[in-house]
Formats: C-alpha cells, structure tokens, sequence
C-alpha cells in the first residue's frame, strides 16, 4: 500500500511537471477536431501559455466578414474549465455560438464586418495556480 | 409537496448540466478601455486563404487576368528577398484561383529558390514537393493549403533564427501582393462587400510599426524605405470609408510597391 502511494505521488508530480503547451495545444486540436470534418481550414499556428484562474489574455485579430470562424481552447489541466469568447472592436460579443466543456471551449463568429476582433481566453477554475493553455482557429 | 422537490431538483440539476455545458454567459458589452486582459500579440496576421476564401463567395472574377510572372530573382538583398518570397506565395494563390498548374509548379520551385537564398530552404522543402504534386492533380485546396503552410513555416524558421524582421518582411511582400489583387479584382466590380475586405488598419498598423521597429541598417535600405512610405499613404484611405476612389488609389500604390519588389531581383 504504501509503494502504490509513492507510487501515486511519483506519477502525480510528473504529470503535474509534464504540463506544458505542447499539452494544451494537443487538447486545442482535439476540441475542433470536429470542425475540420465539418470542411473547415484550421490555421497551423497555434496561440497559448499560462494563466492564473480569472486572468484572461486578448488576442486581437482581423477577420473578414463572409467568412465562419471557429476559435477552439483546451488546456491539458484536469478538472480545470476554461472559456473563450469573441468581442468586435467596439466590445460587442460578436459570437454567434459559444460553449464550454470542463477543459474545453469554443467561439463561433460569422464576422458581420471586416475588422479588429479580440479573441479573450480566459481560466476559470483550476486546481493549480497557473493553467497551461492554447488556442486555434479555423474557417471555411 | 414531494412532486414540486422533484421538479425543483430537475431544475436544479438542469442548470448545473446547462452551466457546465455551456458555461457562465459572457457580457455582452465590454469597455475596451478598461478590460483587464493583457494583450498576447499585436494582432494575428491573417492567412492569405482567409481573404482568398472571402474571394471565392464575391464571385468568379478573371484570375488569370490578374496572374503575372512570378519574379524569383535572388541576387538583392535579404529584405528584398523576404519581401519577394511573400509576394510570390502571394502569387500561388492567384494561380489557384486561376487553376493554372503550370504557374502554380512555377511559384512552388521560386519559394523553395527564394528560401534557399535566405537559409530556410529545408524547412519548406516537404511543403513545396507538396505544392508540385498536389497542383497536378489538381486539388486547389490542399494547395493553398500548403502555400499557407510554406508561409508559416519560412517565417518561423526565421525567427528561429533570430531574423524575426526579414519574417515581418515576409508577411509584408504576402500583403502588399495580396492587397494589389484584392483592390484589382473589387475595383473592376465595385461592391460595399468587396471593399469591405480592405478594412484592415490595425494590421496595417502593425506592419507599421514593424517597420519602424527595424534597425537603421535595414529601414533604411532603399526598398524597405520605399515600402514605408506606400504604407504611410495606403494608411488614410482605409481609415476611413473605402469608396471606388480609395480603392482605385491603394491598387495604384501597392503595384508601385511590387514593382519596387520585382525591380533589380
């Protein structure tokens, strides 16, 4: 029993030091997985880092009205949530669907005007105190 | 009594799979001013088939009218090479449009030319066997697809290698390319749609201040000076309302910069 909790302990403070981006980015590309099978280009840069709970990032960006964004974040972190959301230039939510799944999220924007828009990432739970996360985007 | 508990807890339990679903909403208004988020990049320079993709639902405009040769001459200087490995990616993308294979193979062997003479030629040797063979057979979207690729890929071998200029370079000549054709192929059928497509000034802001972030040595090459001051008066005409006036205007301005990035190669 108490070389299986070594054991645990050994394998909880590797996961724990294994967390990178590299991590993040693998469960960004899983979240829009389903996108690309939907027929839409996802963008081979990938956006990402680390963030405490409640700290967001902003990531402007310009976007051309006609086409379908997707912007898709994952974190390799267990049990924490992350969200993501899209504002206009003005601040005007400008998602047009959006949903959060523990260690996954996602923005859709259907850009109604060229322009600047900013991409906010955001932890907002997580049992660590910094969250490694990333970002990628498609469109069609 | 007991039905309601029952109906409550239903409830209950609904919102909490609704929330974990779907999340805290997000406000639906921000102050920009005062949102707490710090800033990961300048902005994210947009993929060429990002605007190329926007083209396709405007229309079926003549691409082989806009193609020109592709220019791959690799005797200036590295910022000039930088800038013409952008505007010949750039180029791919016209004869995609155009579904011209043969200058499509043309411009897959000047990127890997052009990448040689700047160092990063195995970094896009795979993406340009790519284009060849994917242009054969015709499949337009895994080229474009690629010639993203190859874009993407130079730039970040450069900055690998501490040449995060000659990558904005890169980005810049993709640009001014792109723009030339965009405002071509909007000024011949004018629609708010089309010209709307133009209205990029934070990223023409950006390769501003790239620009002016440069070491002396290299703002002041004759080019890249050249390409500063076509920036500087593209800036007020898309600042503001783009009419067929202002569009006519950045066409004539951003052929003069790719001349000026052909010139002498």
């Amino acid at each position: 029993m108490r070389r299986l909790l070594i054991l645990l302990g050994i394998f909880a403070a590797f996961s724990r030091a294994d967390a990178t981006v590299d991590d993040a980015i693998s469960r960004a590309l899983e979240a829009i997985d389903p996108y690309v099978k939907q027929g839409y280009t996802v963008r081979g840069d990938q956006w990402g880092g680390d963030l405490a709970v409640k700290e967001q990032k902003a990531i402007p960006h310009t976007l051309f009205k006609g086409n379908d964004y997707w912007f898709c974040m994952g974190t390799d972190v267990d049990n924490a949530r992350v969200a993501i959301h899209v504002y206009d230039s003005k601040g005007k939510l400008a998602e047009s669907d959006s949903w959060q799944r523990g260690r996954f999220a996602a923005a859709r924007v259907f850009a109604p005007a060229t322009g600047t828009y900013y991409v906010i990432v955001e932890v907002t739970s997580s049992p660590r105190e910094r969250t490694t996360w990333a970002m990628v985007y498609g469109f069609k | 009594m007991k039905q309601n508990w029952g109906l409550n807890l239903i409830i209950v339990a609904n919102c909490a799979a609704f929330l974990h679903c779907f999340g805290e909403p997000a406000p639906s208004q921000i102050d920009l001013r005062k949102f707490p988020a710090t800033q990961l990049d300048e902005v994210v320079v947009p993929l060429p088939s990002e605007v190329f993709n926007v083209l396709d639902k405007l229309g079926a405009p003549n691409w082989r009218g806009e193609l020109r040769d592709p220019v791959v001459g690799t005797r200036g200087a590295r910022a000039q090479i930088a800038l013409l490995l952008g505007s010949i990616v750039a180029e791919g993308f016209v004869a995609v449009e155009a579904a011209d294979k043969e200058r499509v193979k043309e411009v897959g062997r000047g990127v890997l030319e052009l990448a040689r003479a700047i160092g990063v030629e195995k970094t896009v040797l795979t993406r340009t066997n790519l284009i060849l063979s994917k242009a054969n057979s015709g499949e337009w979207r895994a080229v474009r697809h690629e010639l993203d690729g190859a874009l993407t890929d130079v730039k970040n071998a450069m900055i690998e290698l501490k040449d995060s200029q000659l990558a904005h370079l890169v980005s810049l000549g993709g640009w001014i390319r792109g723009t030339e054709v965009l405002t071509s192929v909007v000024g011949k059928s004018y629609s708010a749609d089309g010209a709307d497509l133009l209205n990029q000034p934070d990223l023409l802001k950006y390769f501003q201040q790239r620009i002016a972030d440069m070491p002396p040595r290299m703002r002041n090459d004759q080019l890249v000076n050249k390409i500063e001051k076509g920036l500087d008066e593209i800036a007020p005409l898309i600042n503001q309302k783009i009419t067929p006036g202002s569009v006519k205007r950045i066409n004539e301005i951003t052929s003069e910069m790719v001349k000026a990035i052909d010139s002498r190669a």
